[in-house]
């Protein structure tokens, strides 16, 4: 086992400890372009079809070679699928998966806003920040798990009766994170469903709304349990 | 057709709004389960076969000549495309402005397309630059253009009598006021998905606030004739004024299609939106103005320089909304080699807001009168008197024990409350470059269609509200079909502009579906066509309500579908809306820091189509309001010629917990039978009345926003020391 992304590595049962393996995914990609430096990060035993050539010699450019397999529960349901090391969890769920799971938003992709939020093992995640290796053998849980159109969950029913959302872009993340507050605690007060939302951005302005919405679905969660 | 019901049902117009179960009601917008539940598809969710990821590259400095490697990047398996962008450079092959595009790349995988542009290895040749208002108005400047870099336009009104009217005045002040640039940060950064396989035709997936331009614009770098390019826009994640245009992101997009020969996914990162896609200028103006103690505002001077880097800027002059005996505007605007300024909901007004608002507040202070009546008494539109009356009466004004002013500094509690006032307007007639159309099938499905787009605002709900409020069916009975250049002529969504110049088309789509029906059941109900009438999911007989026939039924007997074409009509269409906002904030005497509690709109707009979505259209106005005037503001360090803070880390916007309470009201003295727009007007008033509020409370009056603590703390430490 290790915590490291070990440049020799990946096999398959390479499963980096919870937490995210203990490495930001920034200090991460410092080290891999470090490594990469001196040459491919190991040889790639299988390839995706978009590396399927015979690379050319590494010249200036930073790069590295070499996919590993994901394993993982996903709205669950066990996923398997090869990403590259550097591959964040967020690229995973939107350019990866056949069909790609699209309703986990790409915005800042640097922690900030809030948009690509998903629930790891239960609890909320930027999936921009964590990286698709360290999710293997645990539970992620995205948007598209959440409810149906036709068949609301409770919080998502909420933000539509009070009007939580306008352009929507900022939506999924916020249905995410306000979902995991009230499962913790369906009576969840104003402070704490704001520190939920703390690091979620919503441009056109619908937080009073979400606020409403979470303090309103957090007592129906209530009263059905 | 029966020429005298069609008559009566275009005369009619919006009438019956006493009946109405759909419009001028709460009613939840018709996409939320899509976009609750992740399935809405936005532009960055476009996936095709095939398709190659593009990446923008962006010269980190203002004046630079770029130099790359662009064959290192190529000789990346997997990078198909690596181009230099070179154009808009100065006379000696320098780029003009800070973030200006320098090379794009494409490759198969987002992965492999950071790989490129690591790879160009770029190296710059830097030039010598102006970036803020100071550096360029210096003698030895580096010019930005053609010309000088400080360009004035033309003044407008009096400097003799405003000089003879302020020699007579009670009360002179005299202060510059100032507003950093504000970028759009729309949640979803500017781009294009183009579906292009060489031959001659295109899909070009846009974030666009105006899909039926699309198709021009993208032609030309994908050499084809706009008729052979679709335009589609299905979701958009916010534009605010800054995807009017196909912009950078599209423009590259297409000519690395072109050049692949394959479909492009090119969206801008969360950096590069915040440098090269627009923003609202920032604005310096300096004021002198002078009133008498009966109340009156007597005369302002006024100088205006926009702050728009390579554009003009915006400002609609001064005084605004207001009218003062006499004045005069020098209007201007200062060059940088910043980034271009573009529309930005309601363009230039928070920047006159923020100037005449405060110069009235601190006139009203300077002749003891109270700020809210110096307003009524010297705004000529009356409008804003009970607007300003129902606003302080939300915000606790006659109960408010500052209304003549601050406490003295040493008087101050550690927690000072303050209270602020604005108004703000917005004017724009409908356009007539909208259609829509309604289709009726003989399974009773209704479907409303229009080439117009959502940008989040509630236009598919107004569009399916409409025809089902005229066809007498629930909402959910009414699918949309919107953003796609296939679906007909509609203009941009901007301005304010969607509702009143799509809703007659809508409208009036509804009423010709409606009779064209009538017309071919009339005989089956043995009756004439202007007897009929719809309601409750039923026709009906005018004269023998108990004669009716169920929808589905009605429509079985249609041996076709009818597909009718709405028009604009300009007697549906109004113009012209005021708004009035009023703000208490707690200030921290000891901090400096600003606490909104909370912020009351009252606004006019005609007939609100959809009282929900009104509402909300307001609180986000405000909200946006009180994140200009608290938090935002673009940095450049000129000396390094660097953006400080391009991102969601430094540059700063309001969250959840800043919120204080809203009260958003419709106001419904308004009884024009008319729709209007309101995304505009209600962000105009928002950042003044805090300001207000925050001079109100302890007296400290901040004249450069955004309200820092640091500010605040400042000006309280100085009345101290006076």
């Amino acid at each position: 086992m290790t915590r490291s992304p070990d440049p020799n590595l990946p096999d398959e049962q390479t499963r980096p400890e919870p937490e995210a393996g203990g490495f930001t995914r920034r200090s991460f990609l410092i080290g891999a372009s470090g490594v990469a430096a001196t040459g491919a990060i190991g040889k790639a035993s299988s390839k995706s079809p978009a590396t399927a050539a015979d690379p050319p010699e590494s010249t200036s450019g930073a790069r590295y070679e070499g996919e590993l397999e994901v394993s993982f529960v996903l709205n669950g349901e066990v996923t398997k699928v090869m990403v590259e090391p550097r591959t964040t969890l967020l690229q995973l769920l939107r350019h990866r998966l056949d069909p790609p799971l699209t309703g986990t938003k790409e915005d800042c992709d640097r922690g900030s806003c809030g948009a690509c939020t998903v629930l790891l093992d239960g609890a909320p995640v930027y999936a921009c920040s964590i990286l698709a290796a360290s999710v293997i053998g645990r539970e992620v849980g995205t948007i598209e798990g959440f409810g149906t159109p036709e068949a609301l969950s409770p919080v998502q029913q909420s933000f539509w009766d009070h009007d939580a959302l306008m352009c929507g872009f900022c939506t999924p993340g916020m249905v995410v994170s306000v979902t995991a507050c009230l499962e913790e605690n369906p009576g969840a007060s104003v402070e704490e469903i704001e520190t939920a939302c703390s690091g979620h951005v919503c441009r056109c302005g619908t937080y009073p709304q979400i606020l409403a919405a979470a303090l309103d679905a957090g007592e129906k969660l209530k009263e059905g349990k | 057709m029966s020429s005298t019901l069609r008559q009566e049902n275009e005369e009619r117009a919006w009438s019956g709004r006493d009946g109405w179960k759909i419009l001028d009601h709460d009613v939840r917008r018709v996409d939320g389960p899509d976009k609750l539940t992740g399935r809405a598809r936005y532009t960055h969710d476009v996936r095709l076969e095939g398709m190659l990821y593009g990446r923008l590259v962006t010269c980190p400095y203002p004046v630079a000549v770029p130099a790359m490697n662009l064959e290192v990047a190529l000789a990346i398996d997997g990078v198909e495309v690596a181009i230099e962008l070179d154009q808009s450079r100065n006379e000696y092959g320098a780029t003009v402005y800070l973030g200006q595009p320098i090379a794009a790349v494409a490759a198969r995988s987002p992965e492999l397309a950071e790989d490129a542009v690591r790879a160009l290895e770029v190296s710059y040749d830097r030039g010598e630059w102006a970036v803020t208002r100071e550096q360029a108005l210096e003698e030895d400047a580096a010019r930005v253009g053609e010309g000088e870099n400080l360009v004035m336009g033309q003044p407008r009104g009096d400097i003799a009598e405003v000089e003879q009217e302020l020699e007579e005045c009670d009360a002179i002040v005299e202060a510059t006021y100032t507003m950093p640039v504000q970028v759009h940060a729309s949640m979803e950064t500017h781009g294009a998905v183009v579906e292009y396989r060489g031959g001659d035709e295109a899909t070009v997936y846009s974030s666009s606030q105006y899909i039926n331009a699309v198709p021009g614009s993208a032609s030309r770098p994908l050499e084809l004739q706009a008729s052979q390019v679709v335009g589609i826009v299905e979701h958009m994640g916010g534009g605010f004024g800054a995807k009017l245009s196909f912009g950078v992101a599209g423009l590259v997009a297409c000519r690395l299609a072109k050049e692949a020969g394959a479909p492009i996914h090119l969206m801008l990162t969360r950096e590069q939106e915040f440098v090269c896609t627009g923003n609202r200028s920032g604005s310096y103006q300096w004021m002198r103005g002078g009133a008498n103690k009966d109340g009156s505002f007597v005369a302002l001077d006024t100088l205006i320089r926009n702050l728009g880097g390579l554009g003009r800027g915006s400002h609609p002059g001064q005084p605004y909304l207001y009218a003062p005996k006499a004045f005069y505007t020098a209007p201007g605007f200062v060059r940088t080699h910043t980034n271009a300024s573009c529309p930005m909901r309601a363009p230039g007004r928070p920047q006159a807001s923020f100037a005449i608002e405060s110069i009235v507040d601190e006139l009203s202070h300077a002749v003891g009168f109270d700020p809210l009546e110096f307003r009524k008494k010297n705004l000529p539109d009356e409008v804003y008197h009970r607007q300003l009356d129902r606003v302080a009466r939300e915000i606790g004004w006659s109960e408010h024990p500052n209304r003549t002013g601050p406490p003295p500094p040493d008087e101050l509690p550690e927690k000072a409350i303050g209270i602020g006032f604005g108004v703000g307007a917005w004017d724009v007639p409908g356009q007539p470059d909208c259609q829509a159309r309604v289709q009726i099938e003989p399974d009773g499905s209704v479907t409303a269609i229009s080439g117009s787009q959502d940008i989040g605002t509630g236009t598919r709900t107004f569009l399916a509200g409409i025809v089902a409020e005229e066809l007498g069916l629930p909402i959910e009975a009414v699918q949309q079909k919107l953003g796609d250049t296939r679906y007909g002529p509609a203009g941009l969504s901007g301005g304010s502009l969607t509702v009143p110049s799509l809703s007659p088309a809508v409208k009036d789509a509804a009423v010709k579906a409606k009779l064209a029906l009538f017309e071919r059941v009339a005989p089956l109900l043995e009756t004439t066509p202007d007897n009929l009438r719809a309601a409750g999911e039923a026709v009906y007989l005018a004269d023998d309500p108990s004669r009716r026939l169920a929808w589905k039924a009605v429509c079985a007997t249609l041996t076709t579908g009818l597909s009718e074409v709405g028009e604009f009509r300009a007697e549906l269409a109004g113009s012209g809306v005021h708004g009035a906002q009023a703000a208490r904030v707690e200030v921290d005497t000891l901090t400096g820091e600003v606490r909104v509690l909370k912020m009351v709109a009252v606004q006019d707009c005609g007939i609100p189509l959809n009282r929900l979505t009104t509402r909300s259209q307001i609180q986000g106005a405000m909200i946006g309001s009180l994140s200009y005037g608290l938090l935002e503001e673009r940095l450049i360090d000129a000396d390094l010629g660097l953006q400080l803070n391009p991102g969601f880390v430094d540059y700063k916007i309001a969250g959840i917990s800043d919120m204080p309470e809203f009260v958003a009201i419709i106001d419904d003295e308004d009884t024009r039978q008319k729709v209007t727009g309101i995304g505009e007007p209600p962000v105009v008033p928002g950042q003044s009345a805090i300001a207000n509020a925050v001079f109100n409370a302890c007296g400290a009056r901040v004249r450069d926003l955004p309200i820092t603590p640091d500010k605040v703390i400042e000006r309280i430490a100085a009345l101290r020391e006076e």
